[in-house]
């Protein structure tokens, strides 16, 4: 089965995991050791040292291994670190990074219309993912809550919430699923038994991207979870890798 | 997949294994106020099960962990319903010390029960509490492996807490669910300190690199399995036991022959 993990990180983050996977080549023996063919992949100092050098270093260490996908972070663009908008998005095309991510409580910044909404509306129009953790706060939100007021104000955005907690959050989830089309969730710690089952008989399978938070996490729980879910094959496939596939062939830098 | 076990292999391939019936150490039964969960009835739960291999489940009813006096005999049904399949703790709450008491007074009378089940952190009572001695006399009496909720630097339930009441009832098997998540150091200290506490690896097993390094500094004799189900999907679980990186000996001991050593003849 093919396996495109799309929450994957690797690098020296100020606090370790329990078991770090420091170096680019941790990653790659992971997934060879649980068989995940491809991932996209965030360098720790993104959010832990600065968007400029996460977004360099990892565009350089993943360059040799095709099966890896580089990730990036935004910021907003008063500030120009990551220069002017269209160049941010030419040096994503140059650097093939399609997909990004927003570290609002790290980064220090509001995550809404008017701190970032030339950035969030060129990705809205431009089908570009962006990623949020699910413990990430910016204006007194968290979570879910910060979702539902980020699509309130963006609603065509493609917006993958990373890492729910292992307390089930349907609750707070599928209305948002049921109120805006880009809302996507990662299967890392969507542990629910019956979870996946339950909710493609509801939304389909268009909404769940198959994730490893690795190396927080231990990729071998969700994917045996999503091999053996009681949905068809051609749904497992989707989730696993096939909605990833779609939404990076969507996204125009 | 580098991963060449082929217990590993059997599990991908058809979700469970033949030689590996997996016993379910720490479940639950009913529903439960801060999550919604699709697969609630015992049905269900044995459905899940038998895609899984979980032969057999030890639960302690969500309404027990509440209100014992209803929960319990609840709990107890299911066990007569499904005698094949499910085993329980019964559930203490010792913020009512006098229904503790009545509990454990019919025991053997509700039935199904093969230990007793703590849940010290929601209950907001250290398990080193006055209000426990009589659950613990009777589990030292019967050696009666009792499964404490555990989590690191809790006021009620952390390792430490845990080997001071092993220290006061040596012969009594504890079970740390959740293996004191978080304080990983510390429950590995009171699982060596202490021979008759077990690790149980609910939650715990999804933090990459905590049961190899249990396996490889406390021994897998003394790692449980358990899923919270209905919570969490079994295959969750036994997925992150299988990528781990240690050896089938391990994979079997830990998903069900320490289990089968510990509750020998009260299984199904
Ligand atoms: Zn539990």
């Amino acid at each position: 089965m093919d396996f495109f993990d799309c929450n994957a990180a690797y690098g020296v983050p100020s606090v370790p995991p329990f078991k770090p996977a420091t170096a680019v080549e941790d990653l790659l023996e992971e997934m060879a050791w649980c068989g995940i063919a491809r991932a996209l992949v965030r360098h720790a100092a993104l959010d832990n040292e600065s968007p400029q050098t996460g977004n360099r270093v990892v565009v350089e260490e993943t360059a040799p291994h095709a099966s890896l996908h580089p990730t990036w972070a935004i910021l907003p663009t008063q500030t120009g670190e990551l220069g002017a908008l269209e160049e941010f998005l030419a040096a994503m095309r140059e650097a093939g990074v399609r997909a990004l991510w927003a570290f609002p409580s790290k980064h220090r910044y509001t995550l809404d219309a008017v701190t970032c909404g030339d950035v969030l509306s060129a990705l809205s129009e431009r089908r570009i993912p962006l990623f949020i953790q699910r413990g990430e706060t910016s204006r007194g939100l968290t979570g879910w809550e910060l979702a539902g007021a980020l699509l309130k104000e963006f609603p065509s955005l493609v917006l993958v919430v990373t890492g729910h907690g292992s307390w089930g959050e349907d609750r707070y989830f599928r209305p948002l699923v049921e109120a805006y089309e880009g809302l996507h969730v990662d299967t890392s710690r969507y542990e629910l038994d019956g979870g996946i089952v339950d909710f493609c008989r509801k939304y389909g399978p268009g909404r769940l991207l198959f994730g490893s938070a690795f190396p927080n996490t231990s990729p071998g729980g969700a994917m045996l979870t999503l091999a053996h879910a009681d949905i068809s094959d051609e749904d497992r496939l989707l989730i696993a890798a096939g909605n990833l596939d779609r939404l990076l062939a969507e996204a125009q830098p | 997949m580098t991963n060449d076990s082929p217990l590993v292999a059997e599990f991908f391939a058809t979700g469970k294994a033949a030689d590996c019936p997996v016993i379910d150490c720490h479940a639950h039964y009913g529903p439960f106020q801060a999550i919604y969960f699709p697969k609630v009835t015992p049905e269900a739960m044995i459905d899940s099960r038998d895609r899984a291999g979980v032969r057999c489940v030890i639960c302690s009813g969500h309404a027990a962990l509440v209100d014992p006096a209803r929960g319990n005999a609840e709990m107890a049904d299911v066990v007569r319903r499904f005698p094949e399949r499910f085993r329980a703790y019964m559930a203490l709450n010792p913020n009512y010390p006098d229904n503790l008491r009545e509990e454990l007074a019919r025991f053997d009378e509700l039935g199904g029960f093969v230990g007793l089940k703590f849940l010290s952190d929601y209950h907001r009572y250290p398990i080193t509490g006055e209000a426990y001695t009589p659950a613990y006399e009777f589990a030292q009496e019967r050696e009666l492996p009792i499964l404490m909720h555990t989590w690191g630097g809790s006021a009620y339930d952390s390792p430490q807490q845990v080997a001071e009441v092993a220290s006061r009832y040596p012969t009594i098997p504890i079970l740390m669910g959740h293996s004191g998540h978080g304080d990983w150091e510390g429950a590995m200290r009171t699982a060596l300190d202490h021979p008759r506490v077990y690790l149980e690896l609910c939650a715990a097993y999804a933090v990459h690199g905590v049961v190899e390094t249990f396996c490889q500094r406390v021994g897998s004799e003394r790692v449980l399995f358990g899923t919270d189900l209905p919570w969490f999907d079994p295959h969750y679980g036994i997925g992150c036991v299988l990528q781990s990186r240690i050896t089938d000996q391990d994979r079997h001991n830990i998903l069900h022959r320490n289990a089968e050593g510990l509750f020998a003849g009260k299984l199904p």
